[in-house]
């Protein structure tokens, strides 16, 4: 597509008295000669014809695409970042109000979890209690069971302490976890370097009791 | 006032209701007044194993909705002067139960009797909820496998969080019954043992029931095998009454098989 673009001058006027106009313009020629005449409100024929002679471009009742004046122009931007300063706080105290709910922020429960029983924690979770068959834990942080679990669970922080039934479902970062890796004793799973890397904690068996 | 004990599984067919029914004529048989209560609205079972089918003239939801009194809904054991029962509707469902309803019944039940013991349908519906809602303590019956097991973790769950009792800062106490154990199984590992059960649901063991099968013909009969002295789980439901009744009962391992040396030469001269 082949275009131009150009800027004009454009004079806006509105006809009051005729002989007025034609006056104002005969003397102001030379001025409105390479300008566009654009004419609101209604256009009587003898100045359409004194147009017409003159040769000058002229509109009739045509809406032009105003710019916006510099006041307004420069009203706005500051509006606009006052809005931008605002909307960058509540931004700020987001993320804050977030990454506080998923550090600094320890569960410590001593419920038997039962079947059916689905937990959802924002933050860490230590858990003194048994995971039964049929139950599920979700945590966005890291978890520590002391006793056997028998259920689900999902674990997305940076590491897990516990120890699976073989009926057991781990899952650490979407992958799961062989229950028979984490079995008998207690196993600290962790995540370095994106692998999953498992070391029991204590060679036996500990009461915590 | 007595207590009011909902008699649970989560899973049927693992014995409930033969429970139920023992007990009931148990705790009687330890000179307690007892009611039995069948809370299976729609599938009543509990009038056949006590032999009362043909007595049932009004029901429980009858009662409820103010259509009979107590008095004249109770069922007097041909059995036991102690024992009553109260049927269950068998022509209604579990949704006409109602929570105001069911606590205004229990509650006068409650009065003139010593044991209130509320067989609970299967499941964990709004049947069961009702029946527990305002129990001060639930027997649960499990059998020694994984499904019965997971199930009744998961009623013992609800039972914490919908309980009457639970919601005003009390505890229900929980008791459970292990049904159904095959010593030979048990022996081979191929059946659960009672201290994983135990450590699974955390709940204090009431009684161990042996594998019997006396207890089909005894329910076929209308007769609680709890009445024939020499059946192993009849002595067992005996002893485990006793304990209802606070009585201190020792537990018998019933999970090690009667096949000693003795037992095969007492079996010889037979």
């Amino acid at each position: 597509m082949k275009s131009n673009q150009y800027s004009v001058k454009i004079y806006e006027t509105r006809i009051d008295d005729e002989e007025n106009f034609m006056s104002f313009f005969d003397t102001n020629y030379t001025l409105f000669k390479d300008h566009l005449i654009v004419i609101q409100g209604k256009l009587p024929k003898s100045i359409e014809t004194y147009l017409n002679v003159k040769k000058l471009k002229y509109l009739h009742d045509f809406e032009l695409p105003k710019g916006r004046s510099r006041k307004a122009l420069e009203s706005e931007l500051s509006a606009e970042k006052a809005e931008r300063a605002v909307s960058q706080q509540i931004a700020e105290a987001k993320v804050e109000e977030l990454s506080s709910r998923l550090q600094n922020n320890l569960t410590v429960l001593d419920d038997m979890i039962r079947s059916g029983r689905e937990l959802n924690i924002e933050g860490d979770l230590l858990l003194l209690n048994r995971v039964n068959s049929g139950a599920t834990i979700n945590a966005l942080g890291n978890v520590i069971i002391t006793k056997v679990v028998e259920g689900a669970i999902r674990c997305n922080g940076n590491f897990m302490m516990l120890t699976a039934s073989p009926k057991a479902n781990i899952i650490f970062h979407g992958v799961e976890v062989e229950n028979n890796l984490l079995a008998n004793k207690l196993n600290r799973v962790e995540l370095k370097n994106n692998e999953i890397i498992i070391t029991p904690v204590l060679k036996k068996e500990i009461n915590w009791a | 006032m007595g207590i009011v004990i909902a008699v649970i599984s989560g899973k049927g067919g693992v014995g409930k209701t033969t429970a139920t029914a023992n007990l009931g004529l148990g705790v009687a048989l330890n000179d307690k007044k007892c009611v039995v209560v069948d809370f299976d609205i729609g599938q009543r079972n509990l009038d056949m194993i006590l032999g009362l089918e043909n007595r049932v003239v009004y029901d429980i939801v009858q009662v409820m909705e103010g259509d009979a009194s107590v008095k004249q809904a109770l069922i007097k054991s041909k059995v036991n002067e102690n024992l009553f029962f109260l049927a269950a509707s068998q022509s209604k469902d579990k949704t006409v139960l109602e929570s105001d309803k069911v606590q205004k019944l229990v509650t006068e039940l409650k009065e003139d009797f010593d044991f209130v013991i509320l067989d609970a349908p299967a499941g964990i519906e709004s049947g069961y909820e009702h029946t527990i809602e305002f129990a001060d303590a639930a027997i649960i019956v499990v059998n020694p496998e994984v499904s019965s097991i997971r199930d009744a973790d998961r009623a013992i769950g609800i039972l914490d969080s919908k309980s009457y009792k639970v919601k005003n800062g009390e505890e229900v106490a929980k008791y459970l019954i292990i049904n159904r154990i095959d010593a030979d199984m048990v022996q081979k590992g191929e059946m659960l043992k009672s201290e994983d059960i135990l450590e699974i649901l955390s709940v204090k063991l009431l009684g161990k029931v042996p594998e019997d099968k006396g207890v089909i013909d005894a329910s076929n009969q209308g007769k609680p095998v709890i009445l024939d002295k020499k059946s192993l789980a009849g002595q067992a439901y005996l002893r485990i009454a006793s304990r209802l009744c606070g009585k201190k009962v020792d537990m018998k391992d019933i999970e090690v098989a009667n096949s000693g040396f003795f037992s095969k030469l007492s079996g010889m001269f037979k």
